[in-house]
């Protein structure tokens, strides 16, 4: 690809608008020829800026408590039956607000971020490569397995630096740290069993979605379940190239 | 589905984006005091049509689309905005080249202060309501352009053209606090 073609994809290169092969190309392009790739980190830099100025701003959460109290069903029920009903109606939204306040603070996405910034930053670097030391595993507390760390992406573009074990939100998970092409990328293993502390990603997920996104600061996500486990990917990567690395993934010795 | 499955489930995907929804809303209306009323219009109007809403497709896109209209509605009663808003444009998406970004790229983005954000702010002010959608639906709601293009009901050349338009006024902004923080 020549300067004038990435260019002309720069923008939708960086919106993710591209398919898996251009991106490619683009980013095969980027890393030979500096001037571009300063321009495109540019855009990037400036992306990020608006992104910020955008996005910022909170919930107001006396407004939507509001708007939530209007929202009620299209039919009553007779006026006699009515109590059995506002019980039941008192459980569901103490179960909402129970279900509300735990997505809001357990959202898979948001937790692993820190995981892939503390390895972008190097403050987290790998443990071991190869089987999982007698030593760790004894740490698994019956909440994770060895299988967790033999998943890799095929993608030939992804090499992997080792795994270590870490802890998202009190779940033990397995790290793998890699770089694909240059780039920094984390995925994280976990038991499908313990998606109870993520229930926004157990809701996607479980819906039908073969892969959850999202974007968490300033890293994209992707997560899918793969036999008894869920995957995510985590990376400053277009979120077509995530979903096409998190699709490669196999267990090593599968 | 029972009326109550029905609205349990309503706020179950309503809740992880109700942020977007209120930023957006926030930044999209002419008048600040219209903000709250047309987040409860839009939410009221899109649990009345929730039996239409189809399960798998993405509620986020179908929110940001009822929310718009809702907002839009409101600016329009405020008699700020005229009806032919959205402008049609025939750009192609391959027409659109990277090298108007290039004269750019040595922008000094640390030395820039939080008082930039006065500076975007008053650059949001000035982009016409359809390029002001389009930006934050991609901004803030995360659309994808083709969503976008789908909720605002135009051609996904004038998504990418309004798009263009909305960013280049926004650059022209941070170079504008850029050069004064040099003086």
């Amino acid at each position: 690809m020549k300067c004038a073609e990435a260019r002309k994809f720069l923008r939708l290169y960086l919106d993710s608008e591209l398919d898996t092969k251009t991106s490619l190309e683009i980013e095969q392009h980027l890393e030979s020829c500096p001037e571009c790739a300063g321009l495109f980190e540019a855009e990037k830099k400036f992306d990020q800026r608006l992104d910020r100025f955008l996005r910022h701003g909170r919930a107001t959460p006396a407004i939507w408590k509001k708007i939530e109290r209007q929202i009620a069903p299209a039919r009553l029920p007779h006026v006699k039956a009515l109590w059995p009903v506002a019980l039941a109606a008192s459980l569901i939204i103490t179960l909402s607000a129970f279900l509300f306040a735990r997505s809001r603070t357990l959202d898979l996405a948001s937790a692993v971020e820190e995981c892939h910034s503390a390895y972008v930053h190097q403050i987290t670097t790998p443990e071991f490569s190869g089987s999982v030391p007698r030593q760790i595993a004894q740490q698994f507390g019956g909440r994770l397995d060895a299988d967790a760390f033999a998943y890799r992406p095929s993608e030939p573009a992804f090499t992997s630096s080792g795994a270590r074990l870490c802890h998202v939100e009190g779940v033990p998970v397995a790290l793998i740290l890699g770089h694909c092409a240059e780039t920094p990328v984390s995925m994280i293993v976990l038991k499908k069993s313990e998606l109870d502390h993520f229930p926004q990603i157990k809701r996607k997920l479980e819906s039908g979605d073969p892969i959850a996104c999202s974007r968490s600061g300033r890293y994209q996500f992707a997560a899918r379940f793969l036999d008894d486990h869920v995957i995510c990917m985590v990376g400053d990567e277009p979120r077509p190239m995530l979903e096409g690395l998190l699709k490669t993934v196999r267990r090593a010795d599968g | 589905m029972e009326p109550e499955e029905q609205r349990v489930r309503f706020l179950d995907l309503l809740q992880p984006i109700e942020r977007d929804l209120e930023n957006y809303s926030r930044r999209m209306v002419c008048d600040r005091r219209d903000f709250e009323d047309a987040l409860q219009n839009a939410v009221l109007r899109a649990f009345r049509a929730f039996d239409r809403y189809r399960e798998g497709a993405s509620f986020r896109a179908w929110m940001f689309k009822i929310l718009t209209n809702e907002i839009f509605a409101i600016n329009r009663k405020r008699g700020r905005v005229g009806h032919a808003e959205i402008a049609v444009e025939l750009e192609e998406m391959e027409q659109f080249t990277g090298l108007e970004f290039a004269s750019d790229a040595t922008l000094s983005w640390d030395s820039l202060a939080d008082a930039l954000d006065e500076e975007l702010l008053a650059a949001l002010q000035t982009l016409n309501q359809s390029e002001r959608a389009v930006l934050l639906m991609r901004g803030i709601g995360d659309l994808r352009y083709r969503e976008i293009s789908e909720c605002l009901g135009i051609p996904l050349g004038s998504v990418t053209g309004n798009l263009s338009r909305a960013r280049q006024k926004m650059r022209a902004a941070i170079l504008r606090s850029q050069k004064r923080s040099l003086l």
